[in-house]
């Protein structure tokens, strides 16, 4: 059975001033009208995206699922990036208890203290009271990978160049100003040796994509984006392999596993969600494309985040989603065949890889 | 669509505090379970679910340090949906299964209440800090609307609803895992301090740590583990509108009635009455179980206040209701609905502590929300419906 | 063995954006008016004012302005301490207002909440209340103190 991306919506994707739930309103709308069915063809309603602390809202998805669309209908929702929630989607699908199904994530990273609620999922026994931001862990992660691979700085700065550079014709991205080598190294630094322009481009936005199973997606659209596979993986909760990404190692071996496919290097274009400059290349390595430590040798010769990736754009809980969002939109446009789309959350300790293809 | 069973269940003991252990180790210890009542071990879990209510355990996100107890490196998914996250857990787990993209899958669900000061002031949280969050408004208080209401329309006296409390009391009794055990008079309940009126203190749910776990296995592989799993017949998840106001009668849930249609249906039950033959439906508070055995049709709109007083719901009556005790005695709020589907496969399996006599089909119930979700589930020792 | 204890205090801040929708609500409490919207489509009227209409799943721009007066549907009156939550007795209920076609959580007041049978008798489901405004609102929910009952 094959499954079909065949509506695609998104907000803006800046700082807002609307309530979580209008954004997942304006998403699902957006995708709904896209596919030219209505809310009353979807029958199941996957919702992605934090809870609690990551929103200010405890049960978020009370609001989110009748702005979704939801409304006395099956309902469900994984507390993670809303890339995440693409797997269970499709394995309803698969299990046949689905025909039409929308996926909604949001994030409204303005309105939280982004580190502090991160910080929160520390224990609170041994890591928590270390005050170990995000930032500082992946400056950590920065540390440890440069001098452990002998990686110049140079080169991871490049990161941030190559995702704005794509980030300025992409109109869906958020931070669009290009960056020169110089501007990224003489800026101030976050976490050292980590600098401001190194990290995320925070901001709000939600996507909807709507899912429907191979034949009806056939029928209902002549621009359909197929699921290829997907694969998602957890990894130890106690730090170790700063200097790799082992969650998307796993996820990346499911993925391809799944869909029965042996080229990882194959594929035409690879979204990555890049939250620190040292990702982008990190995970280029943990996929597979280059051995660890020379991620920079491949970089520019991928079709690598066209869409900017999360060093342009980052709407914690939506990210990954966002990157989905983009990649199938471009291969609706033709401009290419397939695309790997890489997602992760939880102090880069979990991941979840999508393959698209037309 | 492939055929699923539970094949392994477990619980940990359920308390006010386990102090004895950490998060982590308190998830292990449910999972351990899981695996010896199975048979299997952990390499043999391919994948994994994981359902809680963050907040109230003091840790954002619990699944990162808890991914520890079930197994590394593998594909794990966080599942969060207020009450009725111990059954979307289960639903997930199934439609793992289900899909045909693994055999074998670990769901499981953690709460610890009892790290919490207060669960009130934490779901007080849920309530949309715009419009309503002022009002001070928790789980219990729309379960006491609920009371009102019902009370008003159909002429309940407290003493009908305190009877629920008074089964659920006795049943847990039987229950290792149960967290409250007391036996209690209908005058007991009725003499205990009123919280939210009119509920009263023995009609509301205890706040519980604990975990508990389940796995799910294709048919294939279930017929290799045990002879008598649980098949699942059918499940069904509805969500509502946000707004308690929105509700058009708080005396009748008729967003659980949809869901029940929708799995009779799917299932082929004519009449839940003669059909089921035992339920474990999500009754945190007194009031809850007759609004909740009235919306699946087990009684007409206001006969549901006399099942209890009239034995129809114990386990010896025609309707067997939480014979386990219930959320009424154990609430480890996350996890709850993963109780309700457990305590369902332990009847079907023959193997429950306070075992109805010939229960071959088993429904399992949660609600969740501002009385927004609910999520249902059918099992049987049969893989499929029908006598 | 003693177990080790600590305890840990969650103190974040948030800022939430009501959005246009619930903060043209709030001016209009300044002046002591409650709005609601109509759905185009189904034409209810409902309270509190959203952006879009669950149902029919399309935007609702159509402000009506509703009495401050309405019918009580259900209520509770709280006799417990709950951390962070008002202290007790206190009484909350879903008022019906006239004009809307959804209830709307408030608090009740105006009398003596000690007995909460006595309670519930006078503010029992049907009831008529009214708001009692704040003497200077601040365009805030609570301008709203709390519905007391309509003595005919």
């Amino acid at each position: 059975m094959k499954i079909g991306i065949i509506g695609i919506g998104l907000t803006d994707f800046r700082i807002h001033k609307e309530p979580f739930y209008n954004l997942a309103f304006e998403a699902a709308k957006k995708a709904v009208n896209d596919a030219g069915i209505d809310r009353g063809d979807i029958d199941s309603f996957v919702l992605g995206g934090y809870d609690n602390l990551g929103v200010g809202r405890t049960i978020a998805n009370m609001y989110v699922a009748p702005a979704a669309g939801g409304y006395l209908r099956h309902e469900i929702r994984v507390a993670d990036d809303a890339a995440f929630a693409l797997p269970m989607a499709c394995m309803r699908i698969l299990a046949g208890l689905s025909d039409i199904c929308i996926v909604v994530g949001f994030g409204t990273t303005s309105e939280i203290p982004l580190e502090l609620v991160e910080l929160q999922s520390l224990d609170p026994l041994f890591y928590r009271p270390t005050n170990l931001s995000i930032w500082a862990y992946y400056a950590i992660q920065k540390y440890a990978y440069s001098s452990k691979f002998g990686v110049d700085e140079e080169r991871i700065a490049e990161c941030v160049v190559r995702d704005r550079k794509n980030a300025r014709s992409n109109p869906y991205a958020f931070k669009r100003e290009e960056l020169k080598l110089d501007d990224v190294l003489n800026s101030e630094y976050s976490v050292y040796p980590l600098r401001k322009l190194e990290t995320a481009a925070n901001c709000d936005g939600a996507v909807a994509l709507i899912l429907a199973e191979g034949t009806i997606a056939k029928r209902l659209s002549d621009s359909v984006v197929w699921i290829k596979g997907f694969g998602w993986s957890n990894s130890n909760y106690y730090f170790e392999d700063f200097e790799r990404l082992p969650a998307t190692k796993f996820a990346a071996k499911m993925a391809m596993k799944k869909a029965k496919m042996d080229n990882i290097k194959a594929f035409e274009n690879y979204e990555v969600m890049d939250l620190v400059s040292n990702h982008q290349l990190m995970i280029l390595e943990a996929l597979g494309l280059a051995d660890w430590g020379k991620g920079y040798e491949i970089a520019d010769s991928l079709n690598l985040n066209s869409s900017g990736g999360a060093l342009s754009t980052n709407a914690y809980g939506t990210t990954g989603l966002f990157l989905l969002a983009n990649a199938a939109i471009k291969l609706r446009e033709g401009l290419f065949d397939s695309s790997l789309v890489h997602a992760m959350s939880g102090y880069a300790r979990r991941s979840c890889v999508s393959l698209l293809g037309v | 669509m492939r055929r699923v069973a539970i094949v392994g269940v477990g619980q940990t003991k359920f308390r006010t505090r386990r102090e004895d252990k950490t998060h982590p180790e308190l998830a292990f210890e449910a999972v351990k379970k899981t695996l010896e009542h199975s048979g299997l071990n952990i390499n043999d879990i391919e994948a994994v679910v994981y359902g809680s209510m963050d907040p109230f355990d003091g840790i954002y996100r619990p699944e990162l340090w808890d991914s520890t107890s079930s197994g590394i490196f593998k594909p794990h998914m966080k599942i969060s949906t207020g009450g009725t996250t111990g059954l979307t857990t289960a639903l997930a787990a199934y439609e793992h299964v289900a899909s045909g993209l693994f055999d074998v899958v670990l769901a499981i669900a953690v709460q610890r209440v009892g790290e919490c000061a207060d669960a009130q002031s934490v779901l007080n949280t849920a309530v949309d800090p715009i419009y309503e969050r002022h009002s001070g408004v928790g789980a219990i208080h729309v379960a006491s609307f609920q009371a009102t209401r019902y009370m008003h329309e159909f002429k309940a006296t407290e003493e009908d609803i305190a009877w629920v409390s008074v089964k659920d009391h006795k049943n847990a009794l039987k229950n290792p895992y149960a967290h409250i055990k007391m036996d209690v008079t209908v005058e007991d309940v009725l003499k205990s301090p009123v919280i939210c009126s009119p509920l009263k203190l023995l009609e509301c749910c205890p706040r519980s740590d604990g975990a508990a776990a389940a796995i799910f296995a294709s048919e294939e592989v279930a017929k290799k583990i045990r002879d008598n799993p649980a098949w699942i017949l059918g499940e069904v998840t509805i969500s509502d509108n946000y707004y308690i106001g929105d509700r058009p009668n708080l005396a009748v849930w008729d967003s659980l009635a949809l869901a029940g249609r929708r799995l009779y249906r799917a299932v082929g039950i004519d009449d839940p009455k003669k059909d089921i033959d035992v339920a474990e439906l999500y009754s945190a508070f007194s009031i809850q179980e007759i609004l909740e055995l009235e919306a699946l049709g087990f009684a007409k709109p206001g006969e549901g206040k006399d099942y209890a007083k009239n034995g129809i719901t114990f386990p010896d009556g025609d309707i067997p209701t939480n014979p386990s005790g219930g959320v009424l005695c154990t609430n480890p709020i996350g996890a709850s609905g993963l109780i309700r589907i457990i305590e369902a496969s332990l009847q079907v399996m023959g193997e429950a502590s306070n075992q109805v006599e010939n229960a071959r089909v088993a429904l399992a119930h949660a609600w969740g929300g501002t009385l927004q979700f609910h999520t249902l589930f059918m099992v049987s020792s049969s893989k499929k419906f029908g006598r | 063995m003693e177990i080790v204890e600590f305890e840990s205090f969650w103190n974040i801040p948030y800022k939430h954006s009501a959005g246009k929708h619930a903060s043209k609500f709030f001016h209009a409490l300044k002046e002591k008016k409650i709005l609601g919207v109509k759905c185009p489509k189904c034409n209810r009227v409902l309270v509190p004012p959203r952006a879009f209409c669950e149902r029919c799943f399309v935007e609702c721009n159509d402000w009506v302005e509703l009495k401050d007066e309405g019918v009580v549907e259900t209520l509770s009156v709280t006799y417990v301490k709950f951390t962070g939550l008002p202290d007790p007795p206190y009484a909350v209920g879903v008022v019906k207002l006239d004009g809307a076609d959804t209830g709307f959580l408030a608090y009740l007041g105006g009398i003596d909440l000690k007995d909460w049978k006595k309670v519930h008798e006078k503010f029992k489901p049907g009831t008529r209340v009214k708001a009692v405004w704040k003497d200077r609102p601040e365009g805030k929910i609570t301008d709203i103190l709390y519905f007391k009952p309509v003595e005919l």
